[in-house]
């Protein structure tokens, strides 16, 4: 059990710096895309000039709003699930249950992320974005057409850091199961849903 | 083979497996067993092609709204404001706490919110005037419901969106049903106050008083107007009007009121972003579950087994009533639409009922659920908040979800009470 303590700590700590790191972008994210509506909602209806990009930024900065803010969710228990079944059960089998439950999601995201890295890198992904451009001189001369891959990544970075989330939980769950649950650390509780 | 993955689906999501892997694992699993492992990649791509969209974006706007207005001060005005109106009926407090949820509802659109927001608030206050514990947070997680009833509503834009309807005309198709729930809640305490004989909160204020606290709330009050009167006068989409009532809500909270400081910000986005990040991964999945609901011929072959037990609408209306009333029992209203609208909506479409008015019927039973024991999410709010025993509360709510399944029952055989608006505004046929 020290050895399985032992590996959880370095695993919580990556994973509670990444996901505080992951949270700081997703609020950045979330505010521009605001930003970016209302750009293109003055635009359009006070300078009757409708935008190319806004759309496509907003949605860009949703996507990867989703894929570093949704890990977090999932280690602080704020995924939607019916668990009344592993909470009637008695604390051995009902644990067991949440451990198969949890090795049920790893193996899933394992699948995941080798479809999305395939994705990412494959022909769908060699596509360019629509209306998204990136200055790469200081002068704003030239510019670099993002490429839909850098919006496809943020899934797969997500589902990355929701297999690094599923193993910590893995190993909590297994610390539980031997009796160690007062041992661990707290994750604090996540907000409600669309609710 | 493919029928399968409904029954494996219903056995994840009962065993405790997140709704979000449950609507992947059953369907992927089957087409694994099946051979199909290209499809498994195409319910990949449409995980991030059902969150790669512009509609969807309303609902990270409105939790984002929501929460400024609720840190920016607002809900007191509105409390205050209804007050002014209402504080001096026998039960003053209890029809507050009520007119106050519908009015919030109008800026928020989250039960949650509303129970934390308004609890917090009017539990102590209805104590201290002699109401009991149990019963003020009864009547504040009832009320709550009408959060997502009116519009701006969190679950209507994801039913909106996974069923392909107008924004527009659901939220126009809540806003009877909503104020239903209102005046219906309003009845109900109204028949307990002279039965027991409840306190009148303050004394009835002067008209210039009542000036008084209308000004103070003229602001939030404006939003719903700015929200509905942006879509419908088709200045909007509904995403574009969430993010003016984010704006709004940002100036008013800042520069009107001062009621928000800067420190604050990042919280309220992070809190925004959490909420709505596990909802749209959700809506993701449900659009790949949506994709082999279609394939498998699930729907057909539910329709015809729904179809055998009687053919008359409005038996299966009363059933599927009862189905849903079950299922809001044991999960949230937002989870529950993204399962089974796919399911049930072409089934009650083919037999006639308007796509607009099944949307309603659902959406109001599921967010009456949220208030239902055992996993009525907002009974657990309204639990923390009052530190009252969830079972002491939830027996004290039954008279008012009697109310709000008699609601549910008028809207269900009543289609012009969700229909009207709607048709009269060009947003349903």
């Amino acid at each position: 059990m020290s050895g399985l303590a032992s590996a959880l700590a370095p695993i919580a700590f990556v994973n509670e710096t990444a996901l505080r790191l992951c949270r700081a972008v997703g609020v950045v994210a979330i505010a521009l895309m605001v930003i970016a509506i209302l750009i293109q909602v003055f635009f359009r209806y006070v300078l009757d000039n409708a935008l190319p990009w806004p759309d496509e930024a907003a949605r860009f900065c949703m996507l990867w709003m989703t894929g570093l803010m949704a890990p977090t969710a999932f280690r602080r228990g704020g995924f939607v699930a019916i668990d009344m079944v592993p909470l009637m059960l008695p604390r051995i089998p009902g644990q067991v249950l949440s451990l198969l439950l949890l090795i049920v999601s790893l193996a899933m995201l394992l699948v995941a992320v080798t479809i999305g890295w395939s994705e990412v890198t494959g022909f769908g992904g060699k596509f360019a974005t629509a209306a998204l451009y990136l200055p790469t001189s200081l002068g704003f001369d030239d510019w670099y057409r993002i490429p839909r891959s850098w919006m496809m990544a943020s899934l797969l970075v997500g589902v990355v850091l929701l297999i690094a989330v599923n193993i910590e939980l893995i190993l909590r769950a297994i610390v539980s199961l031997l009796g160690g649950g007062d041992q661990l650390p707290e994750i604090a509780d996540a907000p409600a849903g669309a609710e | 083979m493919l029928i399968w993955f409904l029954p494996t689906f219903l056995v994840f999501l009962m065993i405790g497996l997140p709704v979000f892997f449950a609507l992947l694992a059953a369907p992927g699993i089957l087409l694994w067993l099946n051979g199909q492992t290209n499809d498994i990649t195409l319910l990949y791509r449409n995980v991030y092609n059902g969150m790669d969209s512009f509609p969807l974006m309303a609902i990270p706007f409105f939790m984002l709204a929501g929460e400024l207005m609720n840190r920016g001060g607002i809900t007191i005005r509105l409390v205050e404001f209804s007050q002014a109106l209402m504080g001096h009926f026998r039960g003053g407090l209890a029809h507050v706490n009520v007119l106050s949820s519908i009015l919030f509802a109008g800026l928020s659109g989250s039960a949650v919110a509303d129970t934390s927001a308004l609890g917090s608030m009017l539990i102590p206050a209805m104590e201290k005037q002699g109401y009991t514990r149990k019963f003020a947070a009864a009547i504040t997680a009832a009320s709550s419901v009408i959060g997502p009833i009116i519009p701006p509503s969190g679950i209507m834009i994801i039913y909106a969106y996974v069923m392909g309807e107008s924004v527009a005309a659901l939220f126009l198709a809540g806003i009877v049903p909503g104020v239903m729930v209102g005046v219906g809640l309003m009845l109900m305490i109204k028949v307990m106050a002279d039965k027991y004989d409840f306190p009148v909160a303050s004394r009835k204020y002067t008209w210039p008083e009542r000036r008084q606290a209308s000004l103070k709330a003229f602001f939030p009050l404006l939003t719903p107007v700015i929200i509905l009167g942006g879509i419908l006068g088709g200045i909007f989409t509904p995403t574009e009007a969430a993010a003016v009532a984010v704006g709004y809500a940002f100036i008013i909270g800042f520069f009107v009121l001062r009621t928000l400081t800067l420190k604050e910000v990042p919280e309220i986005l992070s809190n925004a972003g959490l909420t709505s990040a596990v909802v749209l991964l959700l809506v993701g999945a449900a659009m790949a579950f949506k994709t082999v609901v279609s394939l498998s011929h699930a729907p057909e072959q539910l329709a015809s087994l729904i179809l055998s037990l009687s053919e008359n609408p409005l038996i299966l209306l009363l059933l599927i009533n009862l189905l849903l009333f079950v299922v809001g029992m044991f999960l949230d209203a937002g989870p529950a639409i993204i399962i089974l609208g796919p399911i049930l909506g072409p089934i009650f479409t083919s037999l006639g009922v308007d796509p607009i008015h099944f949307a309603i019927i659902m959406s109001v039973n599921l967010t009456v659920g949220l208030a239902t024991p055992p996993m009525g999410l907002v009974l657990f709010v309204a639990a923390a908040v009052s530190r009252e025993k969830v079972e002491t509360i939830a027996k004290a709510i039954l008279p008012f979800l009697a109310v709000e399944i008699i609601v549910i029952f008028l809207i269900t055989y009543i289609p012009a009470l969700s229909m009207t608006i709607p048709r009269i505004t060009g947003f349903a046929n």
